[in-house]
C-alpha cells in the first residue's frame, strides 16, 4: 500500500504542562513505531480560544501533527491512545494525500496551460476558466 | 430584475460595479430574498462578482487557514450561500467541507457569536457543574458556580 498523509490535530486543557505534552507525543510516536509510521511535522500552535466551550474550558492547547504511514490502522491506534489522556479534550484526524496530490495536479495543469499560451493577460484567461467551460479541452475534466 | 430596486442598491452596494475579489457582503443581509430575482423582495444579484479563489488560483481550502474561512461565515456561524460571495459551485462546496473540519476542531463556531438571540441555540449551554445555564437578563453568560 502507498504512504498516506494524514492531519492529526489534538487540544489539550491549557494549563497542561509541557512534559505533560511531551509525554503524550512520546506516547503517539511510540505507537507510530509500533506500527510502522512517521510524524513528520510537529507543530504546537499554543494556547487558542476555542470557538465553543470544550470539557468546560475557553481555551485550548493545540497540537498539531503530519503523520506519514502506510497502514491505516495506525490511525485507528492513535485515537485510541488519545482517547485515554485526561489532557487532551478534542482531536481531528484528517486524510489529506488525495487533497494534496489533486491540488498538485491542478497546479501542474496550470503551469501546463500557462506556458502552452502565449501569456497576454494572465488573470483574465484563468477566470474565464473558472466560469464557463472555456474552449480547453483540458479544462473540463476535474 | 426590479427597477425600483435600483436606486436602493446603488447605495447600499456602491461596489457592485467593478469585480471586487475583496469585497464583503457588506449590506444587511437579513433582507434577501430567498433567492430568485423575481421575488419582489430586496435582492443582492451581484452578477459580476467572481469566485475568489479561482482569482487567486487556490487548489486547496485548508480548514486551518482561520483567516481564509471566516469571511465566508456569518457572524452567527453559518455558512454564506454562494450567491453572496460569488464563491463557485466546485470551491463552495470545498469550503464548506473546510468549514465544518474548522468547526469541529473548534476553530471555528458552530453557531452563536450574537448573544441574546437564545433561540437559535442547538445544544444548552451547561454551567460548571454540568447543570444548564439559563439565559439570563443582564444577557452575561455566567457560569453557575
Amino acid at each position: 500500500m502507498e504512504e498516506r498523509l494524514y492531519d492529526l490535530i489534538f487540544i489539550c486543557r491549557p494549563a497542561t504542562p509541557q512534559e505533560e505534552l511531551d509525554r503524550i507525543l512520546g506516547v503517539l510516536e511510540h505507537a507510530c513505531a509500533e506500527k510502522g509510521g512517521k510524524m513528520e511535522k510537529v507543530e504546537r500552535w499554543g494556547v487558542r480560544k476555542l470557538a465553543y466551550n470544550v470539557a468546560r474550558q475557553r481555551e485550548g492547547f493545540y497540537v498539531y501533527a503530519l503523520l506519514k504511514t502506510a497502514r491505516g490502522d495506525l490511525v485507528h491506534e492513535l485515537e485510541r491512545r488519545l482517547r485515554v489522556q485526561d489532557a487532551v479534550i478534542k482531536y481531528l484526524t484528517v486524510r489529506v494525500d488525495e487533497d494534496l496530490r489533486r491540488q498538485r495536479k491542478h497546479a501542474q495543469r496550470r503551469e501546463l496551460r500557462a506556458a502552452r499560451r502565449p501569456r497576454k493577460a494572465p488573470a483574465q484567461a484563468e477566470s474565464g476558466r473558472a466560469g464557463t467551460g472555456s474552449g480547453e479541452p483540458a479544462a473540463s475534466a476535474k | 430584475m426590479a427597477d425600483e430596486q435600483k436606486p436602493e442598491k446603488e447605495q447600499r452596494s456602491p461596489e457592485q460595479e467593478a469585480p471586487r475579489p475583496e469585497a464583503r457582503p457588506a449590506g444587511p443581509r437579513r433582507e434577501a430574498g430567498p433567492g430568485g430575482p423575481r421575488r419582489g423582495k430586496r435582492q443582492f444579484f451581484r452578477k459580476k462578482k467572481v469566485c475568489r479563489f479561482c482569482v487567486e488560483k487556490i487548489d486547496f481550502i485548508d480548514y486551518k487557514r482561520v483567516e481564509l474561512l471566516a469571511p465566508f461565515v456569518q457572524e452567527r456561524g453559518k455558512i454564506l450561500p454562494r450567491r453572496m460571495t460569488g464563491t463557485c459551485s466546485r470551491h463552495q462546496r470545498w469550503l464548506g467541507m473546510a468549514i465544518k473540519r474548522a468547526r469541529n476542531i473548534a476553530l471555528l463556531p458552530f453557531s452563536g457569536g450574537v448573544e441574546g438571540s437564545g433561540s437559535t441555540h442547538q445544544h444548552r449551554e451547561r454551567g460548571e457543574r454540568g447543570r444548564e445555564v439559563r439565559e439570563r437578563e443582564p444577557k452575561e453568560r455566567e457560569k453557575e458556580s
